[in-house]
């Protein structure tokens, strides 16, 4: 090749990296950013500019920081506008209290990049902090308690995260990413106790990480389920990763028939698809530490998807058609497929420390294993054997007793409403002077393989 | 048909040049609209819409969860002022709805939604099994648009509105578009209540009118001056989008062995009646905030029936 030719072939290239690169971060540099993407370096402080927050809130222009003093205020805000970062100054006395009169503390409806930060909800009917059909979403330093759905939650949401919040006293979940495929987001460093169930995602998952968070106290631990009953199923690619998940036998918490069956475990994976359940503690469960069952649905609006269906996005397996009527079946069986279970520690679990259960009648682990785990009880017996991830070999024996699972008496739900008021928690650093922060780039880079099995408080 | 009119017209006018041109392309590009419409609405026109058979988060929504409040035989629609004159009906939202009710004394008192704000009133005929009255476990009530219907063009209920879905004389099924009986909160409603399984016991499903004719309240036969929509439009003499109301009561009744009639005698009698005593603003902010914006708001799935006993196994 000649001098010329290789000048010519590398000014080619470059031509072509330039474009590419030009491509890549065309969003980013050179054409506009988004409303909301940016913080816009205005504040707007509660009361002093605006006497409530929602007054603050419609006042605002996508970007704007709403910075909220000590004060309890009875409201529901809802928020319209995008790239909103709506901050309390003090998380333990910036109190919105619905005084089991309003739905939600904090509701934000399809508008992308909002942040809420550093505040305490308490006594709503339905949620205390809940985004619903967003992309960017950031739910941080948050308090909810005596809630009457859940505390946290993000339906319908993309590119988000919850991290460093504390939830209690909901029937349903005190933290809960539902009907998203891939969610692209991750609970990191929380706590959920005194709940109908620790974490519900139903049909959630596609880089969703769930990690270095305790979940403890609750009628059931972190319990994400599949149904046809919503849009995105079935749940799958959920990483739990480093939690601590304790004591979530507790039979005081308000309940929801879901968190009654599912009292006693601690991790359960209800008819999940391809999850990955690696170093976490588990221990003092009435029933399963970990377990991957099935969930039989009555009445179901779809059958399980398969080939192509399983991988699309939400965005647009949402528009297949149904199948007719007649073609359903009466109970549709979502069985637990492909997850993984490795490297945990489990104990004191009065069933089973692992477990797998199907209602198919065979020995098939349905591409399910376990590997590398802390135990002393399995069901099936010798299950890191019988389901090794290197390969399954040996017969079944000792294998899970559904009906032990699920039967038996389960004390009433308890009143949402005098659930116990959580101890102070920690401020984000530099609420007071912290620039606006709008929802991009979440979740935050997570590096799975760094995250060690938690010790034993 | 009626576009084979301006066709001609316009044709005659070619040698007019260049802008009549233009004008027959942009002409002829409405027909063509025209005819679609046309034919679409000519295909949906053969039913009112009704229940919607679809997955929740399909379609925008807010939901209210309510007790059961109440039984008594008053109808404060059909009797207004005169109690004990109808059959026995359970009531649910509003605790203090009784035969003299108006919209007006309802508002800001006490209900049993979850929802406080929600002070409408919303009531079904009894469910008897064996003879006795069933109490309900509570009612579901859905929020949406019309099927079909713009989203952005849901106007709320006026305060005081009053409706009635469904035939309480029936002694034959009706369209289960509008009424029918299911199994759980996922399914679909028959004619016939089905038997049910114990974690998706039986349901009584009414779909309530979509569209109102901007002026009334109710109307003599109390039905009039609503409409169900039909292909995603409301009939232009109901022109007025509102929320479609979908009223879900849910009983604790599953297996067989039950010997059910819903007042006043027919199983085929299912309907429920509704008061729009809703805060205004709390409704009116519903539906700015959910449905215009064509959002899911909430949800009610089967993970929260009321479950008498545990799952059944497969074997």
């Amino acid at each position: 090749m000649t001098t010329r030719s290789r000048t010519a072939l590398v000014g080619a290239l470059l031509a072509i990296a330039m474009i590419m690169a030009s491509c890549s971060s065309g969003s980013s540099s050179s054409a506009p950013a988004e409303p909301g993407t940016k913080a816009s370096g205005r504040t707007i402080a509660v009361p002093a500019d605006q006497p409530t927050i929602q007054g603050a809130v419609d006042a605002a222009q996508p970007g704007d920081l709403i910075l909220v003093s000590p004060g309890i205020y009875n409201e529901a805000v809802n928020i319209t506008t995008a790239g909103l970062t709506l901050r309390g100054t003090d998380r333990n006395a910036v109190i919105l209290d619905g005084e089991f009169k309003l739905e939600n503390g904090v509701r934000v409806l399809g508008a992308n990049n909002v942040t809420v930060q550093n505040m305490t909800a308490r006594n709503y009917t339905n949620n205390a902090f809940f985004w619903t059909g967003v992309k960017g979403y950031h739910g941080s330093y948050l308090t909810s308690y005596r809630t009457g759905n859940y505390g946290i939650y993000a339906f319908d949401s993309v590119d988000g995260q919850f991290d460093h919040s504390y939830a209690s006293g909901s029937p349903d979940a005190g933290f809960y990413i539902g009907e998203c495929f891939p969610c692209n987001a991750a609970i990191l460093d929380s706590i959920s106790e005194y709940n109908g169930l620790g974490y519900s995602g139903t049909n959630a998952g596609g880089n969703l990480v769930i990690a270095r968070s305790e979940f403890r106290f609750n009628r059931a631990g972190i319990v994400p389920n599949s149904g046809s009953y919503e849009l995105c199923y079935p749940e799958r690619e959920t990483t739990l990763v480093g939690n601590l998940v304790h004591d979530n036998s507790q039979p005081e918490t308000p309940a929801i028939d879901v968190a009654k069956l599912a009292m006693g475990n601690g991790i359960l994976t209800a008819g999940g698809h391809n999850n990955l359940i690696i170093r976490n503690r588990v221990w003092n469960h009435e029933r399963v530490g970990i377990g991957l069952v099935p969930f039989p649905e009555d009445g179901p609006k779809d059958v399980v998807p398969t080939g192509d269906a399983l991988t699309m996005p939400c965005s647009e397996a949402r528009n297949l058609p149904l199948p007719a009527k007649d073609a359903l079946p009466g109970t549709l069986l979502w069985d637990s497929i492909g997850n993984r279970v490795e490297g945990n520690s489990v104990s004191d679990s009065g069933l089973a420390d692992l477990a797998f259960g199907t209602l198919t009648g065979s020995e098939d682990p349905l591409g399910n294993c376990f590997s590398g785990n802390t135990f002393t009880s399995s069901a099936p017996a010798a299950i890191e054997t019988t389901m090794a991830c290197s390969g399954p070999s040996g017969a079944w024996t000792d294998t899970l007793d559904l009906v032990a699972l699920i039967a038996s008496e389960r004390p009433p739900s308890g009143d949402y409403k005098v659930q116990p008021v959580p101890s102070p928690q920690p401020n984000m650093p530099d609420a007071t002077t912290a620039p606006g922060q709008p929802a991009v780039d979440l979740p935050e880079r997570i590096d799975i393989a760094s995250i060690p099995l938690p010790a034993r408080p | 048909m009626t576009a084979a009119g301006p066709v001609a017209e316009v044709s005659t006018r070619r040698h007019l040049g260049v802008l009549a041109q233009a004008l027959l392309i942009l002409v002829g590009l409405a027909i063509i609209g025209a005819a679609v419409v046309v034919g679409r609405t000519a295909r949906a026109e053969a039913m009112p819409s009704g229940f919607q058979r679809i997955v929740q988060g399909t379609v925008p929504q807010f939901v209210v969860r309510c007790a059961y409040s109440h039984s008594s035989t008053d109808d404060p629609i059909v009797y207004p002022g005169d109690p004990g004159a109808s059959h026995r009906h359970d009531f649910f939202g509003n605790r203090a709805t009784a035969a003299a009710s108006t919209a007006d004394a309802l508002l800001g008192t006490d209900t049993s939604c979850q929802q406080a704000l929600d002070t409408a009133a919303y009531w079904a005929p009894t469910l008897f099994d064996h003879g006795a009255p069933v109490v309900p476990q509570g009612a579901d009530v859905y929020y949406r648009p019309g099927p079909g219907i713009d989203p952005a063009s849901v106007r709320p209920y006026p305060h005081g509105l009053m409706m009635i879905a469904g035939d309480a004389m029936a002694m034959a099924p009706q369209s289960t578009q509008f009424v029918g009986w299911a199994c759980g909160s996922g399914g679909d409603p028959q004619a016939e209540a089905p038997i049910c399984p114990p974690d998706a016991p039986l349901r009584l499903k009414v779909v309530f009118p979509d569209c109102w004719n901007g002026r009334e309240l109710d109307s003599t036969d109390h039905r009039s001056h609503m409409a169900y929509s039909r292909g995603g439009r409301c009939p232009a003499d109901h022109p007025t989008p509102v929320p479609q109301l979908q009223l879900t009561v849910r009983y604790p009744v599953h297996g067989e062995g039950h010997e059910l009639n819903l007042a006043p005698g027919s199983m085929y009698g299912g309907h429920a009646d509704f008061i729009n005593a809703w805060d205004e603003a709390e409704l009116a902010g519903q539906v700015r905030l959910c449905l215009n914006r064509a959002l899911v708001c909430g949800v009610i799935s089967n993970k929260a029936e009321d479950v008498d006993r545990p799952l059944p196994t497969r074997a």
